[in-house]
């Protein structure tokens, strides 16, 4: 990977050529419905300006009595127009519409690759909520300035910029007027458009803090009925409420600030045209249709300016979004796939010029031996792994124990190079993982965690994440395998069943969809941190029967927390503050009264553990 | 309770509804009417040669004059508006929230929590809105029936000719509005199928990364954003159509009276400004519209919305909800009541006799539960998970509606037992309690007045002192969702805390020791013990619970299986050996043995 050169050229230009950059991908490639939009946007703009000429015109005419026929002509002009105008203006939304959701969705998906592409360090410090706000939020903030910007800002000015243009080719005097009744009428909305918004930012926090209170308490009716707290909880109501009326007020004073100046403007506008009409009109310089003309103008002056001037923060915040975007996009991982030609061959560990790995796991399934050797890891300053060494031979599995914070999850990401080791080296299949390309490896290593994450869709879109071409008999097989088929047809759609991602299932059914996932990922490697809760007896014996399959031509290491699975082991290895204490095999670690082992065993785990 | 009635009842509780309605009919009829007919004048003026008179000029003053008092009055609407939204708004959510309060612990929200507040949020906000629309709706339909008149006098054939098609192609589009909704649910529900992706997406990165899923998971990006495209476009589309119906009635209109008025404006008895007084009427046309068609279109909304509330409110009466209450937007607020433990509240001995309680459909529970708590006894409830431990208590202190049984107080049996089991005579904490977005010190006060506890006592007796003293603010640091993030155990233990100022004469408490280390647990209960007139009822698996017990039922399947000391229980029965022994009392360590 190259520097970016542009460090030593000025700031200002990497952002101009990074903004040129976004639009030669996102908007080049739809060139012809831009320029198509253009074309429209300004034939809308023409026929808005030259609806009232035709009413001075029919005015006049009227004024000297001209044939009906004329004036019906005009007439229907107009009206013919009006509806163009209509129809012209829904065909530039629909290509404004589509203009920007093409290229805003494109840059969310963009994003979204590259973020989920990102090191764990990344997320780890950044909500799920964070995330959607930059994978979706920034683009859609993008999305409305680009038909905001097509629409009101520059739809706005040109408008603007026809009328004073027209006025002045009428009369000099009235388009000069109008023009300094627009500047001042700018300047003025201009100084003013923000002044409700620290308010408005208030009545949300009011707001969001009453519900906010609303939603702990209602959650919590119990704990407040037994202390006899109703009283309280209705006084602290009373008082959120009473402080967003508060906000809430003078948020409303503010905006109306806005509003009252405008309708303000409309009066003096009207009366500044029909004075300046009859000033002129009875000087002899214009026609009484021509009085009408600048009375109307006027009229429609008055929105664009108020449309132009709400609309002028919108250009920083699309801004800001854009530097979010660049920001998001500068972030680079640091767990790279090695270069091409010195992989590792998974199954003999020499360095191969091909990626000789690359048979079906259904072909020669066969488990893979795992080491860590002097491995040392922190996620910052403090170590959370230290000098630890073990080595684990094809289809053995290990029980790994020890208490919360011990190191042992730690162990299984430097595994699946979530991270890598700040010092020493992780082997599996006899090969340095760092030598081997991500994807690769993860394919031949599963993990079930104790929080499975289910998404939003069916049993079958869990299963596969979302792949659909993995055909329907291969997932029945996986099921029977795993002998979950009474389970699947308790469900009311089978495959086609649809979950939510926070409930639907039981803490021992998430367990059992995430063991199916490992069968069909056909991997060789499997880490199984066990549920520490108690799960409901039935579910229990499925998921017993399911273990028993998925360790026996495994190799496997389990984060234990049931008696149970701990009698299933070959080796334990107990973890304390990321080191080995100790390490061995189970059934001689259990007869010797002296290990912490079988200390642990006489405390019963979940205390020990606790 | 139909809508009208319940909008009614909620209208004449707040008398400054009727002033804001004045108002608007000020600001949004007789104002814009003054500005429409002096337009006219002058227009008339300037036909007639008059403009250079004083008439003329004192018409374009009242031009200003008018808009400056509009600009005025506006803003005194915004004060009558927020006042009278925030009263209405309050005291829905006060009676719903009020009434929620008073029903047993998990009985009290039919819905979900996030559904509930959702209620409270929109459905009450689509109420008051509702009643701000009407407040608009009167004067405009005010300002129409005035304008009518006038027009007909002007020119009934061209107020009919152009006003009669504009209302048809209103109605008509109006209709297309129902079309529109359901383009907008599509759009917002694939909207809602993008960022829950993308929310579930980021949060189970690591799930994702594991499992080799990155491709996977951005093909259903994909999808979902393609969908999302096609709909928001869709509902754009159409809302733009409609949007360029309803904002260009004007020039929409203006055109038919140019067509129909050609002849008469031709021989000057429809003036110029007879037409700028018919074109400034055009500009109301879609206004009315709108509001008087959302008033229309929304009133079944609206009861459906004070159905949604009324919901929350289970076996209150319809009425409840519009009950006219103090909604403290101004003066004085109320002040909470505090009762002192006095010798009425002395408790000598708790009995439980034959309390059964039934869960729904599958009719768990417990059945027929004896009990005796004597003054000073420390008693431990024990058995497996499910067999009935928790629910008992919660049956006891009225949590739960219990089907049969008696509980009795010093021998006086007890009629309502949640408005009975409350501080001072009782506390309870539960296995899952909950802290508020509260400084700690007002989680564990609760509303009792600082000067009359002894919050330091209580403090210690939960052990809590250590960790106080971590916390940057001491009692003060803000805690709960939106403040410092306290362990399972600091959060049993404030729990704790808050149950001992309060000190009740029975304290009750559900499997306090999870989640604590040993040493932390012994000095929990040694400090309990020191206080010597302390009566205590717990449920506990613990070993360092149940070796201080004076007595310990073992629970089994909903009742009690044996009873007694521990060592008696340790000979006599079969359940009391197994948990003492398992490490996990449960269905694996049970078939290993």
């Amino acid at each position: 990977m190259s520097l970016p050169l542009a460090f030593s050229e000025p700031a200002v230009s990497i952002k101009a050529r990074q903004y040129g950059d976004l639009f030669r991908r996102y908007i080049v490639p739809q060139m012809p419905s831009v320029v198509t939009l253009g074309v429209l946007l300004f034939a809308s703009l023409g026929m808005q300006l030259v609806l009232p000429l035709i009413v001075r015109h029919f005015i006049d005419e009227a004024q000297v009595e001209a044939p009906l026929g004329t004036l019906a002509t005009l007439a229907a002009a107009f009206i013919g127009i009006a509806v163009l105008q209509q129809v012209v203006q829904v065909f530039a939304t629909y290509f404004s519409e589509r203009v920007g959701w093409t290229a805003t969705n494109n840059i969310r998906e963009d994003l979204a690759g590259h973020a989920l592409s990102l090191d764990m360090s990344y997320h780890n410090d950044r909500t799920p909520g964070e995330m959607i706000e930059r994978v979706d939020g920034d683009p859609n903030e993008l999305g409305k300035f680009f038909s905001l910007f097509i629409f009101e800002m520059l739809g706005s000015v040109l408008l603007l910029a026809g009328i004073l243009l027209l006025l002045l080719r009428e009369d000099w005097r009235a388009g000069l007027a109008l023009t300094v009744f627009v500047v001042a009428g700018m300047a003025v909305l201009t100084s003013i458009r923000n002044i409700a918004v620290p308010y408005w930012k208030a009545n949300r926090e009011a707001s969001a803090d009453t519900f906010g209170f609303l939603e702990e308490r209602l959650a919590g009716t119990e704990d407040i009925r037994s202390n006899d707290a109703k009283p309280y909880v209705m006084l602290r109501f009373h008082e959120l409420m009473r402080g967003w009326y508060g906000k809430a007020l003078k948020a409303g004073l503010m905006s109306s600030i806005m509003f009252s100046t405008t309708m303000f403007m409309f009066g003096v506008g009207s009366a500044i045209s029909l004075s300046l009409g009859a000033y002129l009109y009875f000087g002899g310089a214009i026609s009484l249709g021509t009085v009408y003309l600048i009375f109307h103008y006027t009229q429609m002056l008055v929105m664009p300016i108020n449309r132009f001037t709400q609309q002028l923060d919108s250009f920083q915040r699309a801004s800001a979004a854009i530097s979010r975007i660049l920001e998001l996009n500068a972030v680079r991982k640091t767990v790279l796939d090695p270069p091409a030609g010195e992989w590792a061959d998974l199954s003999t560990g020499s360095a191969a010029t091909t990626p000789s790995f690359r048979r079906k796991p259904e072909s020669s399934f066969q488990a893979l031996p795992v080491e860590f050797d002097g491995v040392t890891f922190a996620y910052g300053e403090e170590p959370v792994l230290e000098d630890v060494s073990l080595r684990l031979e094809p289809g053995r599995v290990l029980g790994l124990l020890g208490r919360t914070g011990s190191g042992k999850t730690t162990m299984t990401r430097l595994l699946f190079r979530l991270y890598d080791p700040t010092a020493g080296v992780v082997r599996v299949g006899g090969g340095d993982i760092r030598r081997m390309p991500v994807k690769e490896l993860r394919q031949h290593i599963s993990m079930v965690t104790q929080d499975v994450r289910l998404f939003h869709g069916t049993v079958r879109d869990n299963l596969t994440f979302f792949d659909e071409t993995v055909p329907d008999e291969r997932l029945m097989e996986v099921i029977d395998e795993l002998q979950m088929r009474p389970w699947l047809s308790s469900l009311p759609d089978g495959l086609n069943t649809r979950l939510l991602s926070d409930g639907g299932l039981s803490a021992g059914e998430a367990q059992l969809l995430a063991f199916a996932r490992v069968f069909l990922q056909g991997s060789r490697v499997l880490i199984l941190d066990e549920a520490s809760s108690r799960l409901d007896r039935g579910t229990e014996q499925m998921i017993e029967r399911a273990v028993d399959r998925l360790v026996q031509d495994r190799t496997v290491i389990v984060i234990a927390h049931h008696l149970a699975t701990v009698r299933r082991c070959d080796e334990i290895v107990i973890m304390e503050h990321g080191r080995i204490v100790e390490q061995g095999e189970r059934l001689a670690l259990a007869v010797d009264e002296t290990t912490r082992f079988a200390r642990m065993l006489e405390t019963g785990l979940e205390e020990a553990l606790a | 309770m139909n809508t009208w009635r319940s909008l009614w009842r909620l209208a004449r509780y707040q008398p400054r509804f009727f002033a804001m309605l004045a108002t608007r009919v000020f600001s949004i009829a007789l104002v814009p009417q003054g500005i429409a007919l002096t337009t006219r004048a002058v227009f008339d003026n300037i036909t007639n040669e008059q403009a250079a008179t004083v008439g003329f000029w004192s018409l374009a003053a009242l031009l200003v004059g008018f808009s400056v008092g509009r600009s005025l009055i506006i803003f005194w609407n915004v004060v009558l508006s927020v006042r009278v939204e925030f009263t209405f708004a309050t005291l829905l959510r006060k009676n719903v929230f009020d009434h929620v309060l008073d029903q047993p612990g998990n009985r009290a929200l039919p819905e979900s929590t996030g559904e509930a507040v959702t209620r409270f949020r929109e459905d009450v906000e689509y109420i008051t809105k509702y009643l701000q629309r009407f407040s608009f709706a009167l004067p405009l339909v005010a300002f129409a029936a005035v304008a009518l008149y006038i027009m007909v006098q002007i020119s009934p054939l061209i107020t009919f000719a152009v006003f009669l098609p504009l209302a048809l192609i209103m109605v008509t589009v109006s209709a297309a509005t129902r079309w529109l909704r359901r383009f907008r649910i599509d759009n917002r529900e694939s909207t809602g199928d993008v960022t829950s992706l993308l929310g579930e997406m980021f949060g189970s990165v690591e799930a994702i990364k594991v499992a080799n899923a990155e491709g996977r998971m951005l093909g259903e990006l994909k999808r979902l954003n393609s969908r999302r495209k096609t709909y928001t476009i869709r509902d754009t589309l159409l809302t733009q159509a409609l949007n360029s119906v309803f904002q260009n009635t004007v020039t929409l209109g203006t055109g038919l009276i140019l067509l129909i008025a050609a002849s008469a404006m031709r021989s000057g008895s429809f003036t110029i400004g007879d037409f700028a007084l018919f074109v400034s009427y055009l500009y109301t046309v879609g206004w009315l519209n709108t509001e008087v068609g959302g008033v229309l279109a929304e009133y079944r909304q609206t009861g459906v919305s004070f159905d949604r509330l009324r919901r929350l409110m289970q076996g209150a009466s319809p009425g409840r909800l519009v009950r006219h209450q103090e909604a403290y937007l101004g003066g004085d607020l109320p002040e909470v009541p505090y009762t002192a433990r006095t010798e009425a509240h002395r408790l000598d001995l708790v009995e439980v006799d034959g309390l059964t309680y039934r869960y729904g459909r599958d009719g768990k529970g417990i059945s027929d539960v004896w009990l005796r708590v004597p003054r000073g006894s420390f008693t431990v409830v024990t058995g497996r998970v499910g067999s009935g431990k928790t629910t008992l208590l919660r049956v006891l202190l009225g949590l739960l509606p219990r089907d049969a049984g008696e509980v009795r107080w010093n021998g006086e049996p007890v009629g309502d037992l949640a408005e009975f089991f409350v501080p001072p005579r009782s506390a309870y904490t539960s296995q899952v309690p909950r802290l508020f977005s509260e400084p700690l010190r007002d989680n564990i006060l609760m509303g009792m007045p600082e000067s009359r506890t002894d919050l330091g006592g209580a403090v210690r007796a939960a052990v809590l002192e250590g960790d106080i003293e971590e916390l940057e603010d001491g009692l003060d640091t803000v805690v709960g969702a939106r403040g410092v993030k306290l362990s399972g155990g600091q959060l049993r233990r404030s729990a704790a805390a808050r149950m001992f100022v309060r000190e009740p004469e029975l304290l009750v408490f559900d499997d306090l020791s999870s989640g604590l280390d040993v040493d932390t647990e012994r000095e929990l209960w040694g400090r309990l013990f020191a206080r010597t007139d302390a009566t205590a009822l717990v449920v506990s698996h613990r070993r360092a619970a149940l070796r201080r017990a004076d007595h310990i039922v073992v629970m089994k399947d909903g009742h009690v299986d044996a009873e007694g000391t521990l060592d008696e229980l340790l000979q006599g029965s079969a359940e009391m050996r197994r948990l003492w022994a398992g490490d996990l009392g449960e269905g694996v360590a049970a078939r290993d043995r």
